[in-house]
């Protein structure tokens, strides 16, 4: 009888060991969110995103065979909690690759992932992460923030500043359109595309005015509103999340700005439609792939899986952040595909898979993404968006470098 | 001073050692013993959470000095804290200095910006004083760092400090463990260095404006001077602790100098025991400890309430919360006097006084 | 012109609400001489009871009555577990307690509710502007100048006319002569409680209505201080005043001042005036003055 019982402890001993020989075909994979801070309202959606995306792709055969192992932490938007949770990542979970999210915290962290050798892909669109000469192992998969808001800037200047009859009166005095942007101050995200979009606005022959700061959990923007008003603007950009942004848009709505609205890719979804009612009407932002329930390939996929996978969730509260966290996943795993073939599953290989995209996308409506080692900028196509009837419409898609090729190439890269 | 019998000290200065027993001697060995060779049997993660009690301790030091001995009340550490470390780490990235002398350069400056915010002791006390320690702190962090400082050199609000940009004397500071042997050095240089502070004049001058200031300064104390003083020394004690807490981090954001990690320190001092050496590392050790302890208690816990990992910050802070309140109402002399207690018990044994 | 009288209007608008929330802090203050530093927290358990009420299907005068007996339980609540033992308790200690709780609260309602902002859905008040001389204002703001103003007079009236309102007085005025007439000191204190909770519950709700409601609702409680600290620690038209006058001069400051910085300055502006008020006048326009030089 003991000796029994003495077998079954060591078979019951040696079963983990046996199937951990197993588990060593894992992918490991790192991946940080916001489900607690102040970037939570997009920030628990493309973590549930993230979770569902990586079960879609170890259901569809993984990586070449292999599955992926996700660890993902909440970090609240803290630096000190971002910076344990990395630590952890390379020493513990000793993880492959990144799956970031906030720019503060990614653009902080690129000195350390070069020297790591730690591909780190992120949500952050800050075009400081798009020049390999300053920060080799950053990668993004869609077009960065600057050049993003030269695109909106460009699209209202053309389709609305001259073609509305609203400001017919204005152009035949020879007026020139007036903005105004409205954004964190301190927020590393929320100032990224500052410095461009004042270019910009300077290249197309705007004038404009004092920035006002909006904090990214701001309720009360009457005095920004009211300052900005005394500068009378035509437009107004928002470089926050939705939360602020909803705020300002029904404070100047309510205040009587008198400005367009045009919105950072963060503060235009599904939420801002719900949060700030009927003065989003009219509004104008980007996405950087189509929305929630739109009928591009592969969102079936995304609506069946985040049914099945959390279903306590409803499907009104969903939003496009589901998407590009898919997107995400899915050049993620198209990296360590392509690495995977090539034999070098590491860092450095993993970079230099990325460094061989052309064109690729996975659907979703993301626009395709071309890689090289010089030039880290995902493209230069960029449509923007506009609300109408709580819908959202594409207005108009820019080529930046087909408009303005010189400075694409030349000045406007890596800020 | 309880001394067993067969123990006497034959000259004035053997009367005045810290650890007046072989028995007190021996035990203090064992604990440097224990505490220099930690890293060799402890894992990587105990070490880390060290290094967080250390950091903690050394806010603590300084707090225990405004608050515990000299009666002055502050809750915006955290700003000299974050003075010395800014310091610092601009002295390495910007000016490169050395990191000891930056760490030095670091100090003096939260030093003497905590005496301008110290001004205002020489007038007001007590609630007002939490006032405008509370408003230093919103000046220097909310204000001055995170609008001003952090933006020098366009690094856009975070310091990077990859590992290895830190070293001392050409040996870089980066893994844990190297920070953890540094912190353990200054912690001990200042616990010590403190200690005998407070019994030299100038420490006994302090306690008495904490007993009562009126009748400190009828005795002929400068009261105004020496209040400065403790403002300068908790600020250098900031200073230090800032200069330790940055080689362990990957970059440097006002975001880790918060007014709640002001208040926090408050609470690890009032858990310890206001008013004793041993209460900050009490306290250090009890708030670190438990914390962590909550992170494996919920484990098992998010089983079944899966909110509870999600949204364990809340839980964490809710903890320190309840614990700061229960402590204050249960055990408002803190874990410092329950220490005596026990010792007293043990050594007085099978008598009970 | 027009736009400085705009911020000054909205800013006596919002200054309303401060002046609220100010009021119940002064009345703990007065009663129990306790420095209460979890006002925030306590807008903002008020704010998401209301809200909770409001989602639940109760019209808003109702969820507001609601959240005002919520309140009022919980005060009394607080004050008998948690401040009861401290009476006499050297200051430090008791004002630390309110900073645990301050704690305990916040992480409480960020754990229940998250951090999202919620707006009140259907809007309580109608979003449409109102034109007054060529200045606008949002009707939410006219409203809740009103409510405000209506509970202020409500809570002076009680505190001057009513029969626990004077025993509270008395209370504040010399604990050992009301406890010699028989006034019961220790309903005095959670009564002081139970208005405070009230009075920021209200609050709270008033500032959720205007944009939404999320966890910086509590940063506001630290706002209160310096309006406290300006008009005089125990002094009740001093905390009206001095939440009117914080209203009006962070608007000012981020308008005007703020041009000159990098930005941020709305934040820090209070805590910036009060101390160069506590430099020049530590005990605020209508405080009890106590000399101690040293």
């Amino acid at each position: 009888m003991r000796r029994l019982v003495l077998w079954m402890v060591a078979l019951a001993l040696a079963l983990p060991v046996v199937a951990g020989t197993g588990w060593a075909q894992e992918i490991k994979l790192g991946s940080l969110n916001d489900m607690t801070g102040p970037t939570s309202d997009v920030g628990k959606d493309a973590a549930l995103g993230v979770r569902e995306a990586v079960q879609y792709v170890n259901d569809t055969g993984g990586i070449n065979g292999k599955k992926i192992r996700l660890y993902l932490y909440d970090y609240g938007y803290r630096v000190p909690e971002a910076i344990t949770t990395y630590k952890r990542f390379k020493n513990f979970d000793k993880v492959v690759g990144v799956l970031g999210w906030g720019t503060g915290d990614t653009e902080a962290l690129s000195p350390t992932v070069s020297k790591d050798q730690i591909p780190y892909l992120s949500h952050s669109f800050s075009a400081k992460l798009t020049d390999p000469k300053t920060t080799p192992y950053n990668f993004v998969y869609g077009t960065d923030y600057s050049s993003n808001a030269r695109a909106a800037m460009t699209v209202w200047f053309e389709e609305v500043w001259m073609k509305d009859p609203r400001f017919r009166e204005a152009r035949s005095k020879g007026e020139k359109p007036r903005v105004i942007m409205f954004y964190m101050f301190p927020s590393p995200y929320a100032s990224a595309p500052i410095k461009a979009l004042k270019n910009h606005a300077e290249l197309l022959g705007f004038e404009v005015g004092p920035d006002q700061d909006v904090s990214l959990l701001a309720l009360d923007t009457k005095s920004q509103v009211l300052a900005a008003k005394a500068f009378r603007p035509t437009l107004a950009w928002h470089g926050n999340t939705t939360m602020s942004v909803a705020a300002t848009i029904k404070d100047a709505q309510a205040l009587g700005l008198g400005a367009d609205h045009i919105v950072n890719n963060w503060g235009f979804d599904e939420g801002l439609v719900r949060l700030a009612g009927p003065a989003a009407e009219g509004v104008m932002g980007l996405a950087v792939t189509a929305y929630y329930g739109d009928k591009v390939p592969l969102m079936d996929k995304v609506v069946e899986y985040s049914k099945k996978l959390n279903p306590g969730v409803p499907q009104e509260a969903r939003l496009i952040r589901t998407v590009q966290a898919w997107a995400q996943v899915h050049m993620m795993a198209e990296g360590m595909r392509r690495a995977d073939k090539a034999g070098k599953l590491t860092g450095p290989g993993l970079k230099e898979a990325f460094e061989t995209f052309r064109g690729w996308t996975p659907g979703l409506g993301l626009p395709p993404v071309t890689l090289t080692a010089t030039d880290h900028r995902t493209g230069s196509v960029i449509p923007v968006y506009r609300i109408k009837g709580g819908k959202f419409e594409l207005v108009k898609q820019v080529d930046l470098k087909a408009k303005w090729s010189k400075q694409w190439e030349g000045e406007w890269f890596g800020y | 001073m309880y001394l067993p019998s067969g123990v006497y000290h034959e000259t004035y200065a053997a009367t005045h050692g810290w650890w007046q027993t072989g028995f007190a001697r021996g035990k203090m060995a064992l604990l440097v013993l224990f505490v220099f060779t930690l890293p060799l049997y402890a894992n990587l993660y105990v070490v880390s959470v060290a290094n967080i009690t250390l950091y903690t301790i050394l806010g603590a030091l300084g707090v225990q000095l405004l608050i515990g001995y000299c009666g002055q009340i502050t809750f915006g550490h955290a700003a000299f804290i974050a003075v010395g470390a800014y310091v610092t780490a601009m002295g390495v990235l910007f000016w490169g200095l050395p990191y000891p002398v930056a760490a030095v350069l670091g100090c003096l400056l939260a030093g003497l910006w905590s005496v301008v915010f110290g001004l205002p002791s020489a007038r007001i006390k007590g609630f007002y004083q939490i006032m405008t320690t509370m408003a230093a702190q919103f000046i220097t962090v909310d204000f001055i760092i995170t609008h001003y400082v952090s933006r020098v050199g366009g690094r856009e609000h975070y310091f990077s400090l990859p590992p290895g940009t830190i070293t001392i004397a050409g040996w870089p500071v980066e893994s844990e463990i190297e920070v953890y042997y540094l912190a353990v050095i200054l912690t001990i240089l200042c616990l010590a260095g403190m200690a005998n502070l407070l019994r030299t004049r100038v420490g006994r001058a302090w306690i008495a404006i904490r007993d009562n200031d009126i009748a400190a300064e009828t005795m002929g104390l400068n009261v105004v001077y020496y209040k400065l003083l403790a403002f300068f020394a908790a600020g250098v004690l900031g200073g230090v602790a800032g200069a330790v807490w940055i080689p362990s981090l990957l970059f440097v954001s006002p975001e880790h100098f918060q007014l709640s990690w002001g208040l926090w320190l408050v609470g690890v001092i009032l858990i310890g025991g206001i008013g004793s050496l041993h209460g900050v590392v009490f306290g250090s050790i009890f708030v670190t400890g438990i914390l962590e302890l909550l992170k494996f208690a919920v484990i098992p816990l998010s089983e079944f309430y899966p909110a509870l990992s999600e949204r364990f910050l809340y839980v964490k802070e809710a903890a320190f919360g309840l614990a700061i309140v229960l402590f204050l109402l249960y055990e408002p002399r803190g874990l410092a006097y329950r220490w005596q207690q026990i010792k007293n018990y043990l050594n007085l044994w099978p008598f009970a006084y | 012109m027009a736009i400085l009288l705009e911020l000054v209007l909205s800013g006596i608008m919002v200054g309303s609400i401060y002046a609220l929330v100010a009021l119940g802090w002064t009345l703990i203050y007065k009663c129990s001489g306790v420095l209460n530093l979890a006002m925030g927290e306590l807008t903002l358990i008020g704010a998401y009871v209301c809200l909770t009420y409001y989602q639940w299907g109760f019209p808003f005068p109702l969820a507001l009555v609601a959240t005002l007996l919520t309140g009022f339980i919980l005060g009394l609540a607080t004050e008998r577990l948690f401040l009861r033992r401290m009476i006499g308790e050297p200051i430090l200690a008791v004002i630390m307690i309110t900073v645990g709780l301050s704690f305990f609260f916040r992480a409480l309602v960020g754990f229940t509710w998250g951090t999202d902002t919620v707006v009140f859905t259907p809007p309580v008040f109608p979003r449409e502007p109102l034109r007054f001389y060529g200045m606008v204002f949002g009707q939410v703001y006219l409203w809740s100048f009103v409510a405000a103003i209506v509970l202020l007079v409500v809570f002076v009236w009680f505190f001057q006319q009513s029969r626990w309102g004077l025993s509270m007085q008395a209370t504040a005025d010399d604990e050992m002569a009301a406890l010699s007439l028989g006034v019961s000191a220790k309903r005095v204190y959670a009564l002081a409680w139970a208005i405070a909770f009230m009075a920021a519950g209200v609050g709270g709700t008033l500032l959720g209505n205007i944009n939404g409601l999320n966890i910086s609702v509590g940063y506001l409680g630290l706002l209160v201080l310096p309006a406290v600290v300006l008009g005089g620690l125990n002094s009740v038209p001093g905390a009206i005043v001095g939440g009117l006058v914080i209203g009006v001069l962070q608007n000012l400051s981020d308008a005007y001042v703020g041009k000159l910085t990098q930005g941020g300055v709305k934040e820090i502006a209070p805590f910036a005036f009060m101390v160069i008020i506590l430099l020049f006048r530590p005990y605020g326009l209508w405080g009890w003055v106590k000399i101690e030089r040293v």
